[in-house]
């Protein structure tokens, strides 16, 4: 079975084609195009959906050629229905509308959360994991029961994405910041005392910024470094509670942030304490791409022949616990 | 001493203290945390555990008594409760228990105590009784702000862990909150957990 699966959520527009036989699924290809904003500057809703819009041509053709198919391959179109920004997300949208109607190919809707954890499960192997999604739009803890992802944890204001970029675009660098953070954290060993704020499995990182942000004033590689100490220490001592509590013997992690390497060595190291496996999305995958839409649909036209056009919403606020998962 | 349980934060031995059965709770050193961070987090957590723990027995809390505290090895001795984690009982327990939960968590905040980690596994069932442990996230405040983030990570847990017991559960919490607080004190902490929940990520906002 082919799909095609188109993401459009934030700064990234990207299609993939993925082959599914039985419960294994193959990449064909997996094409993306990223709208960077001015350094120092975020993401403009408008100006990223102008980008998506003049590059969707493109990257879909390239796709398809990569995949060596025709549109008329393709058995099923998904898109990320949300959550995400509006503008961006009508792009992904219309792009699988016109292809769903022109060759009557049914098209599925799909949480990009969802596509996040669905993509981590079939690269890494993982089971029945605790998931720990971290990126620029999520910080959350999750657990499978009852047909539904349920939250363990998450961050009661900005994500640890966002706290990463806010903090970066700061200093100057250009988003997404992580990566340039990361570099200058390890030309510092200072710890700079920042506020630590864990309330029970749930984290708050917005009077971590603000702190940050006046450390910064005095030394930039200093700032750099605390934050990533304070920040992943919260994170892990949340992930611990999140395990000894829901004793999941498996830990993945997924999002933009999972590219992080300090953060997955504290990880490795709180896996080690509680006897659990620990799996990381492979770099490529860690951020947003479309193949974790594609499976995500793949996933789910074994139960279901797709949703009428009427039915192709886009939802900005599309929270991941109010998902059924039936296949 | 043999280790029973490998908490989040702190390992729990059982052990004897002037022969009767006692738990240690030893926070031990996290490799993973940046070494001033990590022995700063340790020594404070287990002076607020120790403290507050005392605190809450003063106004009718059940909660281990605390024998000794060691803060060079932050490890702290208290009284042993061998009964069982309500986590752990059958839903319909659960859900009459929730009531009495409810009950203490509303003379914790009513004493100017915010637990930090309201988790069914932090409650014990013992003797026909509900016993409060684990108050290493405490603090003594008696801003409706911070009450209202207790409640909604126990709203969040039975959400998650408890999910088909949700709705009978958080009502009999609530019952029981409500007779302690007051209904103004109740009213103004419920609407300020609807405000937390309306700050997270893709919350539905009307």
């Amino acid at each position: 079975m082919l799909g095609l699966g188109i993401e459009s959520t934030a700064h990234t527009f990207s299609c993939a084609v993925i082959e599914k036989k039985g419960k294994k699924g193959k990449i064909l290809s997996d094409v993306r195009k990223i709208y960077r904003p001015a350094d120092g500057e975020g993401i403009h809703p408008r100006e990223a959906s102008r980008h998506h819009i003049e590059n969707s041509s493109l990257v879909l053709s390239e796709c398809l050629d990569e995949a060596n198919i025709k549109v008329n391959d393709l058995d099923i179109v998904s898109y990320a229905g949300g959550p995400g920004l509006g503008p961006c997300l009508r792009v992904g949208a219309v792009v699988a509308r016109s292809l769903a109607s022109f060759y009557k190919i049914p098209i599925y809707p799909v949480n990009h959360a969802l596509g996040h954890i669905e993509l981590g499960k079939l690269l890494t192997g993982a089971t029945n994991p605790l998931v720990l999604l971290v990126s620029g739009g999520h910080t959350m803890l999750l657990a499978f029961l009852n047909k539904q992802w349920r939250v363990f944890g998450e961050t009661l204001d900005i994500t640890l994405g966002q706290l990463l970029d806010q903090f970066g675009r700061s200093i100057g660098f250009a988003s997404p910041c992580g990566k340039n953070i990361e570099e200058l954290a390890t030309t510092s060993s200072n710890y700079v005392t920042l506020p630590y704020s864990v309330k029970g499995n749930d984290v708050s990182f917005s009077g971590l910024l603000s702190a940050t942000k006046s450390v910064a004033k005095k030394s930039k590689v200093d700032a750099c470094y605390s934050l990533q100490e304070t920040a992943f220490a919260m994170i892990a001592e949340a992930v611990e509670r999140a395990l000894s509590f829901t004793r999941k013997k498996e830990l993945m992690i997924v999002g933009g942030v999972a590219a992080n390497k300090r953060l997955s060595e504290m990880l490795k190291d709180v896996c080690k304490r509680h006897g659990a496996k620990f799996f990381v999305v492979p770099l490529k995958y860690a951020g947003d791409c479309g193949s974790q839409i594609c499976w995500t649909g793949l996933l789910e036209s074994q139960i279901k022949k797709g949703v009428p056009l009427k039915d192709t919403f886009v939802t900005q606020s599309w929270r991941l616990d109010t998902v059924k998962v039936n296949y | 001493m043999k280790l029973i349980k490998k908490g989040a934060e702190a390992d729990i031995y059982q052990t004897t203290w002037q022969n009767s059965n006692a738990i240690l709770k030893i926070r031990k050193t996290k490799n993973y945390r940046n070494s001033s961070l990590d022995s700063k987090i340790r020594k404070q957590r287990t002076i607020k555990e120790s403290q507050i723990i005392s605190q809450v027995k003063s106004f009718g809390i059940p909660a281990p008594l605390v024998y000794f505290v060691n803060l060079k090895n932050t490890s702290i001795v208290m009284q042993e409760i061998p009964g069982k984690p309500v986590h752990d009982l059958s839903e319909s327990k659960i859900i009459q228990l929730s009531k009495s939960i409810g009950k203490l968590v509303g003379m914790l905040h009513k004493n100017g105590i915010m637990h930090g980690d309201l988790t069914t596994s932090n409650f014990i069932f013992f003797k026909n009784n509900v016993y409060v442990i684990d108050f290493g996230l405490s603090q003594n405040t008696i801003k409706p702000e911070d009450h209202a983030v207790d409640l909604r990570l126990i709203k969040e847990i039975l959400n998650s862990a408890h999910a088909k017991i949700m709705i009978p559960s958080w009502k009999n919490f609530l019952l029981g909150y409500k007779s302690i607080v007051g209904n103004a004190n109740y009213v103004k902490i419920t609407k300020l957990v609807s405000d937390i929940e309306s700050r997270g990520r893709y919350a539905q906002v009307v």
